[in-house]
């Protein structure tokens, strides 16, 4: 009886909903009145398979993962390790990069999309500065791509910053002191203390901006709309473009599946990857 | 003892995992259950049948312009209304409005919600999937068909006289009819034109493209095209590379590929000839749909269409027009030239003039002068509650004295004649009379009911070739896609 009110949440949050898609993804709908209105088996599945928007949806849904996870653990545990040290400002600072966090995603997409305008964009204009041409920053896919990589980077470093600076916080003081008295070296310190210290740490903040990077969506739909020609859509994206832009709610709710399909995956190697070793 | 004997018995399975499991079986049997039934499931609402008459033009409390249906009733009624926002002062115009109207029926009250124009169909759509639209809504003539098709949208031929009908003009309530019943009441008549900023032609020492109340006397689209050419070299000589000879467009969210039915649709369909024969690819250019609604194929991809998207790529790629969305670059006097509706003019005209010396030219003409009746337009939600006072609403909302006021506030062209004669600027004036012409030979958009989706592949399309895609391939690949996607109207 303890968990019913968290289980109840569970169920009406998460599990509601994904068994609603999931039944969606197998259904017709009347694309007028979006009532479903006939069985269609794995048509809505095919159908998806059979459109290179959607590949290339799965490709940078993979990329934008790795892209993000690759830039923001690193940096997050390097500003966390710096945050750590009792020296003056480091409050000020721990404040300015949880407080990204708190700030709207579509304002800061707004913000980002005119530092990256290419006409009157600050970015641009700073390359012109040093006699460099105005870049296409947010029309050339592969360049759209990284720019909005580099702008999550940004706006969510704060939540894994926060959760190494209290895994660094948790670690034992005697360790160190220990490593210390042996002569260890900082690397040495960091590599056989401070890393197995913040295993859970680490896990927990792969799988926090693992599912954040595969829903990135706000950047997307503001910054670009998917485009050049779906190069920077992902599979939120293009679930939205079907569901609500091209009126096929089966073949949305099939994308949102193999979403969470794609996401369960991953998230199984990365608890493997990252399990506890005697 | 027996207490003892309890707690020693084994609890019979209400652990964590048998609650999780029961949930999950609770959330599973909830999400599934719209599955039992689908079929019948029809989910749209009913239309209106026989309207019945009330004292008609004239007998009713207020102006209720050409309404004709029975007395309002006497119980308190609350009118969800949503539209667009204007300025700021156009809105309290529309507000005052709805004081007005509440005044001379206090039991009626207007609720009213502002959306983002861009967003306005996407949210009517929601709207009426979820079973719980406001009563009035502002769609788009270019939408009817699926209107129609969706049965979404109450029919409104009988709530209105037909004088009022066949005062609309002819071209753009052909546009909201089928079959003899009309499923929106147009709002104002989007008959576009050139606005031009005379001072920066002169700045880059280039000739003024002709100011006449004629469309057929303006320029060819290639001489448009040789003038944003040499407008830019102007600009670009003077160093002023903050100067454009074509605006960004406004229209939708702003940018490239911001609003296909209304404005880049017409570097396509321009290149067409509609008293071309039928089986002409001119012909198909111009209709930009098959006649049944369901190909595009044809249409959309002939070589006229990949000519004017050429055309149309040419603006970006030789740097006529920005990239991106700019806001406001006329009014700012950064831009040259731009799409404008009337309003524009008429807004400037009103008074409030801009900065720098001003005029209109006709429409870029390709094989024919197009300009895209896709106007913004007023629809009754099929499932309202309240159907008569809600057309009684939009009677009033569209009654001669409100729509001359809205056209000196807004700027915009009426969709009524009378009204039109009403306005005396709209005869005087080259750039309205200009307007005025170019309404009497506009054309609707491509009528599918498959409209919403035609729209929204085409856009990021445009968009696209804006960016540098081949017009070729990528008309190809919008017309295979669009006709994917009508497949389900079939």
């Amino acid at each position: 009886m303890m968990i019913l009110p968290a289980v109840g949440g569970l169920a009406l949050f998460q599990l509601f909903p994904f068994g609603r898609a999931f039944a969606d993804s197998l259904m017709r709908f009347n694309p007028f009145t979006q009532a479903p209105n006939g069985f269609a088996g794995l048509s809505n599945y095919a159908e998806i398979a059979n459109d290179p928007s959607f590949w290339t949806s799965v490709a940078n849904t993979a990329i934008y993962g790795i892209g993000i996870l690759g830039l923001e653990l690193p940096l997050a545990l390097g500003l966390a390790l710096l945050l750590n040290q009792a020296v003056a400002g480091t409050a000020l600072a721990r404040t300015a990069v949880i407080a990204s966090l708190a700030a709207s995603e579509a304002v800061i997409s707004l913000l980002w999309f005119m530092i990256y305008d290419k006409e009157n964009g600050l970015f641009n204009g700073a390359l012109g500065l040093i006699g460099l041409g105005p870049m296409d920053l947010l029309t050339d896919g592969s360049q759209a791509k990284a720019v909005l990589i580099l702008m999550a980077v940004w706006k969510d470093i704060g939540l894994p910053t926060l959760i190494f600076l209290a895994g660094l916080q948790s670690i034992p003081q005697e360790y160190y002191e220990a490593a210390s008295l042996d002569g260890a070296g900082k690397w040495s310190v960091f590599r056989h203390i401070t890393l197995p210290g913040l295993r859970k740490s680490i896990l927990l903040a792969t799988f926090m901006v693992t599912v954040a990077a595969t829903r990135f969506f706000t950047p997307i739909i503001l910054m670009t709309q998917g485009g050049p020609n779906h190069e920077t859509s992902n599979l939120m994206y293009y679930s939205y473009e079907e569901g609500f832009l091209l009126n096929s709610y089966g073949t949305g709710s099939a994308a949102v599946i193999a979403m969470v399909a794609l996401l369960a995956v991953v998230t199984a190697i990365q608890i493997y990857a990252l399990r506890e070793r005697d | 003892m027996k207490n003892h004997e309890k707690r020693t018995q084994p609890i019979p399975a209400v652990d964590r995992r048998s609650v999780l499991k029961a949930a999950a079986a609770l959330g599973a049997f909830a999400a599934f259950t719209p599955m039992i039934g689908a079929c019948s499931s029809g989910g749209s609402p009913t239309a209106a049948g026989t309207v019945s008459r009330g004292p008609g033009p004239g007998g009713y409390k207020i102006d209720l312009g050409g309404y004709q249906g029975p007395e309002l009733r006497t119980e308190a009624i609350t009118i969800r209304v949503m539209r667009q926002s204007y300025t700021d002062p156009v809105n309290k115009l529309v507000t005052g409005m709805y004081d007005r109207f509440s005044a001379a029926y206090p039991n009626i009250k207007i609720q009213e919600e502002l959306v983002p124009y861009g967003d306005l169909q996407q949210k009517m759509q929601v709207y009426v999937s979820s079973g719980k639209a406001p009563d009035l809504m502002m769609g788009r003539s270019d939408f009817a068909p699926a209107y129609k098709a969706a049965s979404s949208t109450l029919p409104m031929r009988e709530y209105f006289t037909d004088s009022y009908w066949q005062d609309i003009a002819p071209t753009l309530l052909d546009s909201v009819t089928f079959d003899g019943q009309t499923y929106a009441m147009p709002w104002e008549h989007l008959a576009m034109n050139m606005i031009i900023n005379k001072d920066l032609f002169k700045l880059a020492g280039v000739a003024l493209p002709p100011e006449t109340s004629d469309p057929q006397k303006g320029w060819t689209v290639q001489e448009w095209l040789k003038a944003f050419k040499d407008l830019r070299a102007g600009f670009d000589a003077q160093g002023r590379r903050d100067l454009w000879p074509l605006a960004a467009s406004v229209f939708g969210n702003g940018g490239p590929g911001s609003n296909y039915g209304q404005l880049e649709s017409l570097w396509i369909r321009m290149m067409g000839d509609p008293q071309a024969d039928k089986s002409t690819s001119a012909y198909k250019t111009f209709a930009g749909i098959s006649d049944d609604g369901l190909t595009s194929t044809g249409y959309v991809d002939t070589p006229e269409a990949i000519e004017g998207m050429r055309n149309y790529q040419r603006l970006f790629q030789e740097r006529l027009t920005p990239i991106g969305s700019v806001p406001d670059q006329m009014v700012s006097s950064t831009a040259a030239v731009s799409f404008a509706g009337p309003n524009q003019a008429g807004i400037w005209l009103s008074g409030a003039k801009p900065s720098f010396d001003w005029g209109v030219s006709p429409l870029p003409r390709g094989a024919t002068i197009l300009t895209c009746n896709a106007s913004d337009s007023m629809v009754v939600w099929a499932g309202s509650p309240n159907p008569s006072e809600t057309a009684a609403l939009l009677g009033y909302l569209n009654n001669d004295a409100n729509r001359i006021e809205f056209h000196k506030a807004w700027g915009s062209l009426p969709v009524r004649n009378s009204v039109i004669e009403q306005i005396p600027e709209l005869r005087d004036s080259t750039a309205l009379a200009l307007a005025v012409n170019m309404g009497k030979i506009s054309a609707a958009a491509p009528k599918t009911p498959g409209w919403f989706e035609y729209f929204n592949t085409m856009n990021p399309i445009v968009k696209d070739i804006a960016l540098g895609a081949d017009p070729d391939s990528a008309l190809k690949d919008a017309a295979r896609k669009v006709d994917g996607q009508l497949k389900k109207y079939a």
